[in-house]
């Protein structure tokens, strides 16, 4: 059997597929299908999937069409064993959505205290700014749960795994994806 | 709760040891029963993805942690069937003669209470048994001499073959990293084809984890795999001598009781402690296993010194196994840092792919938005990284200890405490120092050497020694007071040197499960 036979010989079964309310059906949709379609989300507020697609967006580009609010959104549909975004493998105890409420409500806040407004409203120069002050950990105003380390590193993961981390992310960078098991919708 | 079957042999935990007790045991007749605490995997589960590779990592009740260096954490456990090696790297260095006699050659840690020697022809039958690539012989200037492997050493490529050159300029020597992964076809399995998904799991064999090797046979030859089944504890006799059941709660949260003449706990450095403390009773009112008060104590990790490396060419990185191409032991020697005692142990590692801790986007950790873009499309082919691992020494204080808060059924929950001493984090230093050296010796363009020491593996906490009195088991994993409990994993190892510790631990629990069977009559009746 050759490299390329063998590669393709136990394509994968669809177990885990990405399951979106989709018109009272499930379906099966990468995360930025069920963006550009508009599927409900189930978990967070639009307030804060408006938030986690603004910052996300920042930290990695196109975080946002790539659907990074959908992805977070559906997971926290899930059991936290069957989780698959990076707050799973960070010391942080389910129940997940706590993190992902009480770590935008905080951006949020912080985000007032500073210039008045929402994350998602600031100007690119203002955003850069806030996202680099969490980087360091030096954002004054901060109050949450989570240390802004883990804040940044999560959402930074977030960003990474929706933007680069699929098939399409792979083949944006030009690096070949050589999957033994294709994950399910190319995920 | 409907009465279960009496059988001959309850395994906690369907990883790589409980896999090696399973098949043993199942291969001498006995009836074997796994219980899983995650799901049972299947090989065609193992996604080619970083992101979805995640649900094969830990999970389940909580874990609390306190100390500087948080470790066994959820990223270095396993869940479901495999358990941590359905994910691992195949890396299968082994340990050597000094590692056994710490004690008695510098007056530091602790001795094994066997020697190399003792070991050494079941890293042959394990390597003959899984099937592990490499040169043996090249090794053997550092051991002694053993089998041949029964593969030659996988097929390398550039991101590991460009240190050699650094290596060598600081006068290191480097051969050919063993693996348990397949260079060529053997025993049916088929040959690596250097994808470079292993820590996603391998599902086309080729890799030596517990489905494809020791648990698939197992199962196989008749061993039962209830997954999602939690554990609660080990209860015992009157007398408090014999081991005569396990209790756990099944899929449906119901309370199950499982008869066995035998009881394996295998169930991960962390997990066999808080089973052991539960199983508290008047006979063992510290816990099952600890007249010695050592339950739980000695608990190790590695400390983990990468030294990343950017170079002017196309390295090739997303391809490749994740067994190391090249290794070295000419750290190994307890005394050869001035300011700090214990080992290293030298390897160019890994492929990367874009995501996920180990990847691309993880080297810079300061870069987002265009900086990351850029970085992620011009400069990530370049990437190439060096890994030193550290040893630890044991201390008393580094532990696995029951907490006050409770899981939901009304046992205590464990807490690690850990801190690398500063031995481990003088051996880190200079490490780092050396992996910038080599770096530049090889020519990297741009140098990133970790900002922080990171924990990986776990190991102790149920040590092997001589008596009750200094330990929880002996060297085959047997309780000194429970002749009938064993206890199977890195938990047992007393020190860890400096080497991963997978392929010890197939060693160590192959010889344990044959002592068991060799003296099954005297032991399970």
């Amino acid at each position: 059997m050759d490299d390329i036979a063998r590669r393709g010989f136990i394509q994968g079964s669809a177990i885990g597929a990405l399951a979106f309310a989709v018109g009272g059906t499930t379906a099966m949709l990468t995360a930025r299908q069920a963006r550009a379609q508009g599927v409900p989300l189930r978990v967070l507020t639009a307030d804060e999937a408006a938030t986690l697609e603004a910052i996300g967006d920042v930290l990695a580009i196109g975080a946002r069409e790539a659907g990074i609010a959908h992805f977070v959104d559906q997971q926290l549909t899930v059991a936290p064993g069957h989780a698959l975004f990076s707050l799973r493998v960070t010391e942080f105890r389910p129940p997940y959505v706590d993190f992902y409420r009480d770590t935008l409500g905080a951006i949020e806040m912080s985000a007032k205290s500073v210039h008045s407004r929402k994350f998602a409203d600031f100007s690119e120069a203002e955003k850069l700014e806030f996202v680099e002050l969490l980087s360091h950990q030096e954002i004054e105003s901060w109050d949450a749960r989570a240390s802004q380390g883990l804040v940044y590193s999560v959402l930074r993961n977030d960003a990474v795994d929706v933007v680069y981390g699929t098939v399409e992310g792979f083949a944006r960078i030009g690096v070949p994806y050589l999957p033994h098991i294709l994950p399910p919708r190319t995920w | 709760m409907a009465a279960l079957e009496k059988v001959d042999a309850v395994i906690v935990g369907a990883g790589a040891s409980g896999g090696v007790f399973a098949d043993v045991l199942t291969r001498a007749g006995k009836k074997v029963v796994l219980l899983e605490q995650g799901p049972d995997w299947a090989l065609t589960d193992l996604i080619s993805s970083d992101i979805w590779s995640r649900r094969l990592k830990g999970s389940g009740a909580p874990i609390l942690y306190e100390g500087k260096h948080a470790v066994g954490r959820t990223g270095d456990m396993g869940w479901g069937t495999g358990g941590a090696a359905l994910h691992y790297s195949a890396n299968f260095p082994r340990l050597l003669p000094d590692d056994f006699t710490i004690k008695s050659d510098h007056g530091r840690a602790l001795d094994w209470p066997i020697a190399y020697a003792d070991v050494a022809p079941f890293y042959d039958r394990v390597a003959a048994d899984i099937g592990v690539s490499g040169d043996a012989k090249a090794e053997e200037r550092w051991r002694p001499a053993g089998a041949p492997y029964p593969m030659p050493p996988l097929k390398t490529f550039r991101y590991g073959d460009i240190w050699v050159p650094g290596f060598a300029a600081l006068g290191i020597a480097t051969v050919p990293g063993p693996a348990g992964i397949n260079s060529t076809a053997y025993k049916g399995r088929p040959a690596c084809i250097y994808d470079g998904w292993c820590n996603a799991g391998c599902p086309t064999g080729a890799l030596a984890n517990p489905q494809a090797t020791y648990l698939g046979a197992a199962r196989r030859n008749g061993a039962e795999v209830r997954p999602f089944s939690y554990v609660t504890r080990v209860i015992t006799d009157a007398s408090g001598a014999r081991a005569t059941a396990v209790e756990y709660y099944d899929a449906r949260r119901e309370r199950q009781v499982q008869e066995a003449n035998v009881v394996v706990l295998a169930a991960y450095a962390s997990q066999n402690p808080r089973i052991l403390f539960n199983s508290r009773t008047d006979r063992h009112p510290a816990g099952l296993a600890n007249r010695s008060g050592l339950l739980g104590k000695y608990l190790m990790a590695h400390g983990s010194a990468t030294v990343t490396g950017i170079f002017a060419e196309d390295v090739e990185n997303y391809r490749g196994s994740n067994g190391y191409h090249h290794i070295s032991y000419d750290r190994h020697p307890k005394t050869i840092r001035p300011d700090a005692f214990g080992s290293t142990f030298w390897s160019t590692t890994a492929p990367f792919k874009p995501n996920d801790a180990r990847g691309m986007a993880a080297v810079r950790p300061d870069l987002y938005g265009a900086e990351l873009d850029a970085f992620m499309k011009v400069k990530a082919r370049g990437l190439a990284r060096i890994t030193a691992i550290i040893e630890e020494m044991p201390s008393l204080e580094n532990r696995v200890e029951p907490a006050d808060e409770k899981d939901e059924f009304g046992f205590p929950l464990i807490r690690i405490v850990h801190t690398f001493g500063k031995d481990t984090l003088g051996l880190w230093s200079a490490a780092i120092e050396e992996g910038a050296a080599i770096a530049k010796a090889a020519g990297a363009k741009e140098v990133w050497p970790a900002k922080a020491i990171g924990p990986q593996h776990l190991l102790g906490g149920t040590i092997m020694g001589r008596g009750a009195t200094d330990s929880v088991v002996t060297s085959f994993g047997q309780a000194h007071d429970v002749a009938n409990l064993y206890v199977a994993g890195c938990g047992i190892f007393p020190t860890e040197s400096a080497a991963n510790p997978t392929y010890t631990l197939y060693a160590l629990s192959l010889r344990g499960a044959e002592q068991l069977v060799r003296d099954w009559s005297s032991i399970a009746t």
